[in-house]
């Protein structure tokens, strides 16, 4: 009884960490234009629209939260292999894997904005100063709890995988599920504000992106603090959702029914995630309505 | 049935710097063994540079391959080099002093069939799709064979296989406390696979640069090899790790300096806290 | 995420001489392990490897991705790449199931399928989320007229100029199939792995059994993913890096992703097979 008490308190850590983490990731990759936004940014000079939108390409956020997680979580291995008590390790690693994040980070913009000098595009050293130490604050954030997550799931919870290999998985898992829930509130959202509300945006108007701020001219700052109120507290519950549930299930069910309990149990969450899924789809069928007459449904 | 999206303009190439890369990665990887002739373990950094030199010769097949527009994302295509690599390379160190060519070979197979695979089966088409497949898994297998090398003195199964625990300064041998008992092959893993990918993704666009390119790669190369120098610590002699980190540091501070230099040739313009400069009809 | 935007013309076409060769390579090479190891483990192994490598292969194509212009709203599906979004929720998988490995494979491979179909399906649903509550945007599909599932009109709710948007039914169920079989692959790969190298590793390194285990979890791990990454690229490859789910015409080239990962992961399965087998 009491190793199931201890292991629910540590799943609910987990998740914790893991909400932490998701926010601050899809804060920094909105910050830093990365992931699938990244390509208006791409755009809009080309298109005659020059700005001062950072644009920090380093890959998608799976493969790049791959490495700083992995990193993160080698690193402090290591240290942890020569005695070294695991927070310090663990803050360690995430600070040197930080590191690598920035550089990363710059030699992106400048590669992509020297890239760019025939459309007019001028390297800002000001945004490349400002925007990337602001990235590499919300990165540290999401590399520590994720780090630490992986830590307390091979430490206390005893997964038989060591922990660079658990910052493999949980990387690429934390990237996927923050760049498929908060890149279209930034990509849609913000970038094309000044197209019509409820609306994907026509593909004419790719690359028009806002570049004007309330006062002055708009920066990624401006953009991390309009993701930070939907688009990244939503990228954390998702990855807290699924660390916590996938960890519950297995701490809690796994002993009954040989493994057959956590697999039912998952069964069920699956089918109540889909019974949401459903609502919000019909909530959302009834209450925006059509676009067009269902009459020229025949000629679209 | 492709059309090319980007042409490779002047500069050296490709199959100079290909030809270059894999000849200074497999000396500089055979550079290592001379720790097992002298029993040392200092020559480890070269491990890190035989993977500096597989990066950039990787950087600009990536270059090749992804002129072509594949369809998906840049960073893909390291996921499949080292992916196929990894694997070459791990059963390439069964051979001893032979690994290295081993896993040049065993890698330019499986590429040879992905490459097959993804260009007839697939039916992409793409020209250059199998011998940029062999090319990558032979950098893939290279580079993780550098970043072992580097971080356990040798490339060698015994030594990637075997670590050792000090404990009340009695030094007890491990199997946990390894580089593949403790999964770094991961970290590796995954600091090839970005480096790879990085320098043509970020420097994609109009006005491309191949020195400019070429030297992100190095710098890539370079700071990757700083944080293996760090994870070598516990693996080897902490003198040693710190000549691979020194060695590190340097190659990355001349790199990183070179690369915002070239950066500041190409761009357009390079402006301090200046507002966006007015252009004709917007 | 590359901003090259230009899509290659690899057509829907299957080009029959190119899938018997791919497939007499498999044949081979599932030969060769048959007349070098025998019928034991190694070959049990080789057949586990296959059919993972396949169901991850397979598994991709239901996955719904948009990749840039999802973020947009300008096309449906989820907006990010496709083989990194099937190998998020396929390697979430992999670690439900490596936790459940000493129940068997049939309980820990399921374990890892429901792994990965959670993920997808909590993911799914917060792209609707976000999609409907924070834009205010409904889901329709580009492709089909109505939901195959539901039976619900799509193009009336496509907005203009776009090409739809969200994640209609259809796609959501796709996602879940998707990370489910994702999810199934990784872990049997690791499975089939971790029993050989358990078994073969001590004689090898002449060590007791207790004391390898963690050089076959993390060789065997590093298979897995290396081997999934494979098989997830070249099926991105296939379907050119987009997909609106099952009802999507591409999904029907799937076909020649299954035989190119089959020979794909054959190939892969036997070197991986062959370091502690020779």
């Amino acid at each position: 009884m009491e190793s199931i008490v201890f292991g629910i308190g540590i799943t609910a850590l987990a998740g914790a960490l893991a909400t932490v983490a998701g926010a601050a990731e899809n804060t920094e990759s909105d910050i830093g234009s990365q992931g699938d936004p990244n390509s208006q940014v791409q755009l809009a000079p080309q298109m005659g629209y020059i700005h001062r939108i950072f644009n920090k390409a380093v890959a998608g956020e799976p493969p790049a939260y791959g490495l700083w997680i992995a990193l993160g979580a080698g690193i402090a291995w290591a240290f942890m292999a020569m005695q070294i008590n695991p927070i310090l390790a663990i803050v360690l690693g995430s600070g040197i894997a930080v590191f690598v994040q920035g550089v990363y980070a710059t030699t992106a913009y400048l590669g992509r904005t020297a890239s760019l000098a025939k459309f007019g595009q001028p390297v800002y050293v000001d945004i490349l100063k400002s925007m990337t130490t602001v990235t590499m604050a919300h990165a540290f954030v999401a590399i520590f709890a994720t780090v630490t997550l992986c830590h307390l799931i091979n430490a206390a919870l005893g997964h038989p995988f060591p922990l660079p290999l658990l910052g493999i998985v949980w990387g690429i898992a934390l990237g996927a599920a923050g760049s498929a829930t908060g890149n279209p509130f930034y990509g849609k959202e913000r970038q094309y504000q000044n197209q019509k509300f409820g609306a994907g945006v026509p593909i004419a108007a790719s690359g028009n992106i806002v570049r004007y701020a309330e006062a002055g001219e708009r920066n990624s700052l401006d953009n991390g603090w309009f993701s930070a109120k939907l688009g990244g507290p939503a990228s954390g519950v998702c990855f807290g959702l699924i660390v916590f549930l996938e960890l519950w299930r297995t701490v809690l069910f796994e002993e009954i029914g040989a493994g057959w309990g956590a697999i039912i149990i998952g069964i069920i969450i699956i089918l109540v995630f889909t019974v949401i899924d459903r609502y919000i789809e019909v909530w959302a069928r009834k209450n925006y309505g059509p676009y067009t007459k269902p009459a020229e449904e025949a000629s679209s | 049935m492709t059309v090319k999206v980007e042409k490779i303009e002047g500069g050296i190439p490709h199959t100079t710097i290909m030809i270059a890369g894999l000849i200074a990665s497999l000396v500089f990887l055979y550079l290592t063994y001379a720790n097992v002739i002298m029993g040392t373990e200092y020559f480890a950094f070269f491990g890190g540079l035989a993977t500096v030199a597989a990066l950039i010769w990787g950087s600009h097949t990536i270059k090749h391959l992804c002129s072509y527009g594949i369809g998906t994302g840049v960073p893909s295509a390291g996921m499949i080099a080292f992916g196929s690599g990894v694997i070459a390379m791990l059963f390439a160190t069964k051979y001893g002093i032979a690994a290295p060519i081993v896993a040049v070979v065993l890698a330019a197979v499986i590429g040879l069939i992905l490459g097959y695979l993804a260009n007839n089966v697939l039916n992409m088409r793409i020209p250059v799709m199998i011998q940029s497949l062999v090319e990558m898994a032979i950098i893939g297998a290279l580079v993780l064979m550098g970043y072992a090398a580097m971080m356990t003195g040798s490339f060698e199964l015994t030594s990637l296989t075997t670590g050792n625990v000090q404990i009340l300064g009695l030094s007890l041998p491990s199997y946990q406390a390894s580089f593949l008992g403790g999964a770094l092959i991961a970290t590796a893993f995954m600091l090839g696979a970005i480096a790879i990918q990085h320098p043509f993704n970020a420097c994609l666009g109009p006005n491309w640069t191949q020195d400019r390119m070429l030297m992100l790669a190095a710098e890539c190369g370079f700071l990757s090899m700083i944080t293996a120098a760090i994870m070598s610590m516990p693996l080897i002699s902490m003198s040693a790790a710190l000549v691979s980190l020194f060695v590190a540091i340097i190659g990355w501070y001349y790199t990183y300096a070179k690369y915002i230099e070239l950066s500041k040739r190409d761009a357009a313009a390079w402006l301090e806290s200046k507002p966006i400069p007015d252009v004709e009809g917007h | 995420m590359s901003a090259i935007g230009a899509k290659p013309a690899a057509g829907a076409a299957v080009d029959t001489t190119a899938m018997v060769v791919g497939i007499i390579i498999l044949l081979l090479v599932i030969g060769a392990t048959y007349y070098l190891f025998g019928s034991g483990l190694a070959f049990m192994a080789l057949i586990g490897i296959i059919i993972g490598g396949v169901l991850i292969g397979f598994g991709v194509h239901f996955v719904p991705v948009g990749g840039a212009p999802a973020a947009m709203g300008q096309a449906p599906g989820i907006a990010t790449g496709v083989a990194m979004l099937a190998a998020g929720a396929g390697l979430a998988g992999l670690f439900g199931g490596a936790w459940a490995a000493e129940m068997g494979v049939v309980v820990a491979t399921i374990t890892g399928a429901i792994g990965g179909g959670l993920m997808m399906a909590i993911t799914c649903m917060f792209v609707n989320f976000i999609y409907v509550f924070g834009m205010g945007i409904p889901s329709a599909s580009g492709k089909v007229t109505k939901d195959p599932i539901t039976g619900d009109t799509q193009p009336e709710f496509k907005s203009q100029g776009t090409e739809g948007h969200g994640l209609p039914f259809v796609s959501y169920v796709g996602g879940v199939i998707g990370g489910l079989f994702g999810g199934a692959g990784g872990t049997l790969i690791y499975l089939v792995l971790l029993d050989l190298y358990e078994e073969e590793l001590p004689a090898m390194m002449n060590a007791l059994p207790a004391q390898i285990v963690p050089i076959a979890v993390a060789l065997a791990g590093m298979f897995a993913i290396g081997m999934f990454l494979v098989n997830a690229v070249l099926a991105a490859y296939n379907i050119t890096g987009t997909i609106e789910g099952p009802h999507d015409p591409k999904f029907k080239r799937f076909p020649r992703a299954v035989v190119a990962s089959a020979v794909a992961s054959a190939i892969c399965g036997i070197v991986a097979i062959m370091i502690v087998a020779v």
